[in-house]
Formats: structure tokens, C-alpha cells, sequence
């Protein structure tokens, strides 16, 4: 019994991966007939930088949502490592590449102090990053005060050679960054499902107390999850700095749902224990794409929330009602009887 | 002393005793912000963030989250305001204001409830596509020129304190005691508590969950007219981030997101030093873009303390239990000798 359900959940989990694969090339084929610019590769690849934000947060997010935790602050670490990167080169007179290397141990920071308190004191993760996303976008309000320019206009005026790297295009269409997330993945991938860090990262979201028991630092393996988020919140505040040639303080302020939705339809579940890299990966492509091709259709820029939530609660909903032994029992009834 | 005992055990009592020491401290480096007229501003205020919290409260209170408020908060503003612009009375816009609140957390709710979709992803994606519906119906254009005589609504009152925070706070101690004395009130912290054992004792888990919701969006529609007349313009982004702050005020004000734990008046001083705060950077002289900082530093603080605490009374009581039981073993040893005593 129990392996015959093994094999069916494996099934599923590999169904739920392709099916975000059918997703994406539906998308590409609908908007591609829509129209006929879309599918151009310069243009397909070159909207990878529109949201490329997004893809590498939510990889990372989903080790903190396989702990059962929830993160609400990558949003604001963003815009404190892009305006430290500016402040840093400019009015600290750093090098340019030290300064990134500063960003990501500041980046880090943060995610290790929010992941220190919901790891050793055991307060709700909701709170403490909501608290920390507060923290980190007054903060970055604070360090763009220093710089003495206006919020507004943020710092500009980078060296070439920084800002040219993501401009770059290998082989005439792939972005430099496209890459960036794709070595990210990998490491991603071989981190979680490869090593026996990421199996210690499942158990603790099956079972903490458990996990505990058979000897897992389950503290420092929470706090560690909060900690790569951040990392991974940091490296896109440089990706971002460089390709819009500007630090801002408010970069990436509207990044929190965009996230969610796609750890949430990678399969990821919010309760912890089940999900996995790829998955989150395909999700954030799969959104970036739908929120790309809609605005090329003539859709406004901030109508593309209600499409991007409708599918959140439509899949949600979906894989909740699935669940549900009870309304699941009355469609098999129904089925049967039609047959 | 014994009273003194009773009210440090309270959730709200460290919230309290927070609001005055803040107070006083701005008092002491700024005696102007300790003026009555000062402090009836903080609390007029506050009024929209206190309506807010308290319906938060409520879906708080079971267990659950609402992250929709904000979105909710924006529509109906936008819905309410320009039909008081275009003329029609105030309160037929105040009860659309409603409706569109009713609709909203009934939709929160059947996806919560009914459906178990996990509170804090649906209404996410409900936040999402209310906003989107904000914009479409506003066009992405601010809603201005409300006329006069709404906007004067908010200036009246008693003592320099508005009718609408009197309002607010005479129903916050009504629902504060049908929350806390009340069978049906009741249901909201037992669900909260334990969901497994509300089910087996006979409340209507669903219904009770359903209802929060719905009196959580209902309380930030009543919210938006009362923003409408405050404020006196909507803006495509008006209420943006009040999800947020209501759920810092409510976890401020002692309420546990876990469920079940926590009361209303917590809500409210909660509301209220959300509130001031960006009152008080002004009065010490910082700029006010200091707001968020302050807010964060605020709520992650509070919120460490209180677990360290809890933390510190569940290990003092085990050590207490402990030290009581082997007492009674050594007693029982000393008088029994070889008897067989029992060691509980």
C-alpha cells in the first residue's frame, strides 16, 4: 500500500514539473500568435531580464517554505544591498566588485539575524520578516540618506565595465544573467536534493521535534534557509544595479507576492516537507512570461496583478481540493456512474 | 498588589506600559508633543489603523491571516469617494463601501474555510487581483474633490477627539465583550486554540472561520470611507501596506498569530503606537522616512521579548513541577522506609 503510494505521489511530483513545462510552451504558443514579435529569441530572452528578480528569489525561497517558514523581507534586502553598492562605490570610494562582495555578506546578515530569531527563539517567521522587511527598507531609506541625492534619483554614474556585464548577450541573444540563474539553479538543485544538508532541510519541515531527535541542529538549519534567501536577495540587488545602471532604496519593493506565487506554484507546500528547485525555477518563468506577454498585448502594467493572482488561487485551490478526501471521494462517485 | 499581578499577566499589559514609556520619553525631549491638542491628533489619528486592526484581530483570533485588508481598504475608498464626488448621500456610499467588503471576505473566506486553502496564500492572491480591479475602475487616476461637508465629518467631535474615534472605540469594547463574555464570541479564540477540539465540542468551525473573514473586510471597508473623509483623496495606491501595519499593531498589542490568544484592547494601543510613530520621529526631529525603521526594530523587539519570556515561565514552571516532585519522593523515602509510596 504504502509503496504504491510512494510510486503514485512520485508520479504526481513529476507530473506537476511537466505540467509547468506545458504551461510555458502554451504561453509561448498563445502569445506567439497574438503576436509574431514575442517569438522572436532576442525578445524572448531579452524579457528574462524583466524578471529575472523574481526566478532567483523564489529558487532560494523555497528551502525557507520547505522549512514550513515564510519570507516577506527578500523584497527589502534587495533595495538595501543595491543602494549599499552605490553609497559604497561612490562616496566610500570602494572598488566596485568589493562592494558587491560587501552587499552579499550584508545581504546574508540579514537574512541570518531574522533567521537567528525565528530559528533559536522560536517566534512565527511571519512576523519576524515582516518585522525585517520594515527593518531593511528603513534602513536602505537611511543609507540612501547618507549619499546626500535625492531617494528619487538614486545613485548613478557606475563604471562601464560593471554595468556592460549584464548588458551582455552570449551567442547574440542569451543575457549574462539568464546564465547566472541558470549556475544558481544548479547549485540550488545539487545543495537541496544532492547533499545531506538538503535532506536535513526536508526533515526539519516534516518534523522539527523529530528532526531534533535524531541529532539535527534543527536551529542552525532554519536560520541557514533564511540566510541563503538572503544571499539570493542580494546577488539580484547586484544583477539589478548593474542592468539599470542606478541603485535605488526602493528597488524590489513590489517583489513579496510575485515571489510567493511562484514558490507556491512550484509545488512548494506553505505547510513545509515537499517541494523542490525546479519546480519554484519553471514557476517564476512561467509568471515572468504571463506578466511579459500580457503587457506586450496592450495590457497595462498594473492590471498584471489580477491575472498573476487568479492563477495563484485557481492552482492553490486545485491542489487543496485534490486533497480533500471528501470532495475527491464525490467526483470518483460521479465518474463512475457517468461510466 | 494582587490587582497589580492580575494586570502584568495580561497580553496587552506590556504594550501598555510601552505606549506610556514612549510618550514619556518624547515628552521629555520635546514637552510640545505632551499637549492635549497633541495627543487627541495621535489618537484621531490612529482611527483608521484601530478599525483595521480590530477586524485583523478577529481573523487573527482563529488562527488565520488576512493580507487582503489593504487591497479592500483601496477599492472601496476608490468605490466610496466617487460616488460621495458625484453626489449620492454618504450613506448609501458607506453601505456599497460594505458590500463591497461582504463580497470580498465571503470570497476569502470560502477559500479559507471551505476550500482549506492555506489563509495567507489565498489572500495574497486576492490582494492581488483587488488591486488590479482598483486600478481598472479608477482608471490609475487619483479620486479627488470630495466634497466639503464629508470632509468636516472628521473634524467633529468632543474634547478634540473626532466622533469616529469615539465611534471606533465604543464598538471595539462592544465586540471586545462579545469576543471575551458571549458563547458565539467565544468561538473565535476557542477556534484559534485548538481547531480539532473546537470540532469535537460542536462549534461550527467553518462558519465561524467564514465569519472572521467577513468581518475583517467589512471592518476595512468602514475603514475606507472614514480614510475618504480624513484624508479627502484616493489615490491608485491608497492602503497599500495597511494589511501590514494592521498585523504589526495586532502582534504588537500581544496577539498571538498561532490563534487564540490576546484580546481587543491590545489591538487598539497597538493601532495606536503604529500610529504615532511616525508623529513621534517628527517631534524628536527626524525625518519621517525613519518610519519603517522604527516600526521594525518595534515589532521584532516586542515580539523576541515576549517569546524569550514565554520561554523563560514554561522552563521556571518545569523546574517548579520538578523540584515539587522530588520533594515528594525524598519525603515519602524519609517517612515510609521500605514502604512502597506512590511517587506522584
Amino acid at each position: 500500500m504504502q509503496q504504491k503510494l510512494k510510486k503514485n505521489y512520485k508520479k504526481l511530483k513529476f507530473r506537476w514539473e511537466y505540467f509547468l513545462v506545458l504551461l510555458l510552451i502554451v504561453e509561448v504558443v498563445i502569445f506567439g500568435t497574438l503576436n509574431p514579435r514575442f517569438l522572436k529569441p532576442q525578445v524572448l530572452f531579452g524579457s528574462v531580464n524583466d524578471f529575472i528578480s523574481i526566478c532567483i528569489i523564489a529558487t532560494f525561497m523555497c528551502f525557507v517554505f520547505i522549512t514550513g517558514g515564510i519570507d516577506l523581507q527578500a523584497g527589502s534586502i534587495v533595495g538595501l544591498t543595491s543602494i549599499i553598492i552605490g553609497v559604497m562605490w561612490k562616496y566610500v570610494g570602494v572598488n566596485i566588485y568589493l562592494a558587491c562582495l560587501i552587499a552579499i555578506i550584508i545581504g546574508c546578515l540579514c537574512g541570518a539575524l531574522s533567521g537567528f530569531f525565528i530559528g533559536f527563539t522560536g517566534v512565527q517567521p511571519m512576523v519576524v520578516t515582516l518585522g525585517g522587511s520594515f527593518l531593511y527598507s528603513g534602513l536602505a531609506i537611511a543609507v540612501s540618506n547618507i549619499s546626500k541625492t535625492a531617494a528619487y534619483l538614486g545613485i548613478s554614474g557606475f563604471p562601464e565595465h560593471f554595468t556592460a556585464f549584464t548588458k551582455k548577450r552570449f551567442f547574440g541573444v542569451v543575457p549574462a544573467q539568464f546564465l547566472i540563474f541558470l549556475a544558481l539553479v544548479v547549485i540550488a538543485y545539487i545543495i537541496l536534493h544532492r547533499t545531506k544538508y538538503g535532506r536535513k532541510v526536508f526533515l526539519c519541515g516534516i518534523n522539527q521535534n523529530a528532526a531534533g531527535f535524531t541529532g539535527i541542529n534543527t536551529k542552525l538549519i532554519i536560520m541557514s534557509t533564511y540566510i541563503f534567501s538572503g544571499m539570493a536577495a542580494s546577488i539580484t540587488g547586484i544583477i539589478m544595479t548593474s542592468y539599470l545602471g542606478s541603485s535605488k532604496s526602493d528597488f524590489g519593493g513590489d517583489l513579496t507576492m510575485p515571489i510567493i506565487t511562484a514558490v507556491v506554484l512550484g509545488g512548494t507546500s506553505t505547510l513545509g516537507g515537499k517541494g523542490g528547485v525546479v519546480g519554484s525555477a519553471l514557476a517564476a518563468i512561467v509568471i515572468g512570461i504571463m506578466r511579459f506577454g500580457l503587457s506586450m498585448n496592450g495590457m497595462p502594467n498594473q492590471y498584471l496583478d489580477i491575472p498573476v493572482g487568479i492563477m495563484l488561487v485557481i492552482v492553490v485551490a486545485g491542489s487543496c481540493i485534490s486533497k480533500n478526501q471528501k470532495i475527491s471521494a464525490l467526483l470518483h462517485h460521479y465518474i463512475n456512474i457517468k461510466n | 498588589m494582587d490587582f497589580m499581578k492580575k494586570m502584568t499577566k495580561r497580553r496587552e499589559f506590556s504594550s501598555i506600559i510601552f505606549l506610556f514609556a514612549l510618550y514619556a520619553i518624547v515628552g521629555i525631549v520635546n514637552p510640545a508633543f505632551l499637549k492635549l491638542d497633541n495627543i487627541m491628533l495621535c489618537l484621531n489619528g490612529a482611527t483608521v489603523y484601530t478599525i483595521c486592526a480590530i477586524g485583523m484581530a478577529l481573523v487573527i483570533f482563529t488562527g488565520e491571516i488576512d493580507a487582503s485588508i489593504g487591497a479592500t481598504l483601496g477599492l472601496s475608498a476608490a468605490v466610496a469617494a466617487s460616488m460621495i464626488r458625484d453626489g449620492s448621500s454618504s450613506i448609501l456610499a458607506l453601505l456599497i463601501a460594505i458590500c463591497i467588503g461582504l463580497v470580498i471576505g465571503s470570497i476569502n473566506g470560502f477559500g479559507v474555510a471551505v476550500l482549506k486553502i492555506p489563509s495567507i496564500i489565498m489572500t495574497i492572491g486576492v490582494n492581488g487581483i483587488v488591486r488590479g480591479i482598483s486600478y481598472v475602475y479608477t482608471g490609475g487616476a487619483w479620486v479627488e474633490n470630495v466634497p466639503r461637508h464629508f470632509k468636516e465629518v472628521s473634524q467633529m467631535g468632543m474634547f478634540g477627539l473626532s466622533w469616529f474615534y469615539i465611534g471606533t472605540i465604543v464598538i471595539m469594547i462592544l465586540i471586545h465583550f462579545y469576543v471575551t463574555k458571549k458563547r458565539h464570541g467565544r468561538y473565535f479564540q476557542a477556534v484559534g486554540d485548538n481547531e480539532d477540539g473546537a470540532i469535537h465540542i460542536g462549534i461550527p468551525v467553518t462558519a465561524t472561520k467564514m465569519i472572521s473573514f467577513i468581518l475583517c473586510a467589512v471592518c476595512a471597508s468602514v475603514a475606507s470611507v472614514i480614510f475618504v473623509s480624513r484624508i479627502g483623496f484616493v489615490t491608485p495606491t491608497s492602503g497599500n501596506g495597511y494589511e501590514m501595519k494592521a498585523i504589526a499593531a495586532c502582534v504588537i498589542g500581544g496577539i498571538s498569530l498561532s490563534g487564540g490568544i490576546g484580546n481587543m484592547i491590545g489591538a487598539t494601543f497597538g493601532a495606536l503606537i503604529m500610529a504615532s510613530i511616525s508623529r513621534i520621529l517628527v517631534f524628536l526631529g527626524l525625518s519621517s522616512n525613519y518610519d519603517n525603521t522604527i516600526t521594525g526594530i518595534l515589532l521584532i523587539t516586542i515580539v523576541v521579548i515576549d517569546a524569550v519570556i514565554q520561554k523563560c515561565n514554561i522552563e521556571k514552571a518545569r523546574r517548579e513541577r520538578l523540584a515539587a516532585k522530588t520533594a515528594a519522593v525524598v519525603e515519602c523515602e524519609l517517612e515510609g522506609g521500605n514502604k512502597t509510596c506512590n511517587r506522584n
